[in-house]
């Protein structure tokens, strides 16, 4: 199996365990810094999820820009809530 | 050029990330942002580093390789969490 | 009379507790208030004018107490509060805590502020999956 597929589908679960993980804290403590390192973290696992499928399921379309993208948005949502709620 | 960009933006965010978790770090002595600000600041350093590739999109093996290792830093930290002082 | 052993062992296990388990001063008092006046329960606005706070803040001071297991909602009347002990041992370290916020205020009020801002410390234990003994 290609090592790259491996690394972003680690990837992609990794980042889904941790965006489940703050979510359910949310839930629990309500506490703001959760909510959004949580959003990152989905947003992230959605990146991750694209390079795989750009690699393997469309690998006629360049999804690059949307992968870069959906990075972007993820580390601003965790920015924000880091500056905001980390007091 | 919006790569570039975009690239930018989240190296550079991925940094203030890492250096926030190590402020976390320096304020609960938890090993735990230790692992996430390093994480973090490797992920953001290795997308500066996509800037030197030849033909970013198609990925390079050392690229996703050290991605690979900052999503088992996240991992091992958290495992630890849950099972170090349980054994 | 206890030893001297005693007490010291007593005054680690209540730091371990503010800790772990206090995240500010007013939720300290708040829990002391409870304990000392048991088995009086309490409404939120009750403790708010006691504690001299307001009843946004007492409101989530209980919810915070509640969760940790500290005080719990009486049966039967939802919008009140008492000392819920889950073990003896909980009376025990109330009786220490209560002593020593007495004659430490300040060292334990220092103690409490040093420590890392809520949401931090959130963080961390939201992804504690394992049921751990508090």
């Amino acid at each position: 199996m290609n090592l790259s597929v491996i690394t972003y589908t680690v990837g992609a679960l990794t980042c889904l365990a941790c965006a489940v993980l703050l979510l359910r804290g949310y839930v629990r403590v309500k506490q703001q810094l959760l909510l959004w390192s949580g959003l990152c973290f989905v947003v992230l696992a959605i990146s991750n999820s694209l390079i795989v499928v750009d690699l393997v399921i469309v690998p006629q379309v360049n999804l690059y820009l949307a992968r870069l993208g959906t990075a972007a948005v993820a580390m601003a949502l965790l920015l924000y809530g880091l500056i905001w709620e980390s007091n | 050029m919006v790569q570039g960009f975009l690239l930018g933006v989240i190296s550079a965010s991925a940094l203030t990330a890492g250096v926030f978790f190590l402020k976390f770090w320096r304020a609960t002595r938890d090993s735990f942002f230790l692992a996430f600000a390093a994480a973090f600041i490797i992920e953001g350093l290795n997308r500066a580093a996509i800037l030197l590739l030849a033909r970013p999109s198609e990925g390079n093996a050392a690229i996703y390789l050290v991605r690979l290792l900052s999503y088992l830093l996240i991992l091992a930290a958290i495992l630890k969490k849950n099972f170090d002082r349980n054994g | 009379m206890r030893s001297m052993t005693e007490n010291a062992k007593g005054q680690t296990e209540v730091d371990q507790f503010l800790i772990s388990r206090i995240d500010s001063v007013p939720h300290l008092e708040a829990l002391l208030l409870v304990w000392r006046c048991r088995p009086k329960t309490w409404t939120v606005n009750e403790l708010a004018e006691r504690l001299y706070v307001k009843s946004e803040s007492a409101r989530s001071i209980v919810a915070d107490l509640v969760r940790q297991e500290l005080i719990a909602v009486v049966d039967g009347r939802p919008n009140e509060y008492g000392y819920a002990p889950k073990s003896e041992r909980q009376d025990v370290l109330m009786k220490d805590l209560e002593e020593a916020y007495r004659r430490e205020l300040i060292r334990i009020s220092n103690l409490i502020h040093s420590k890392a801002p809520a949401s931090v410390r959130e963080f961390a234990r939201a992804f504690r999956f394992i049921k751990q003994r508090q």
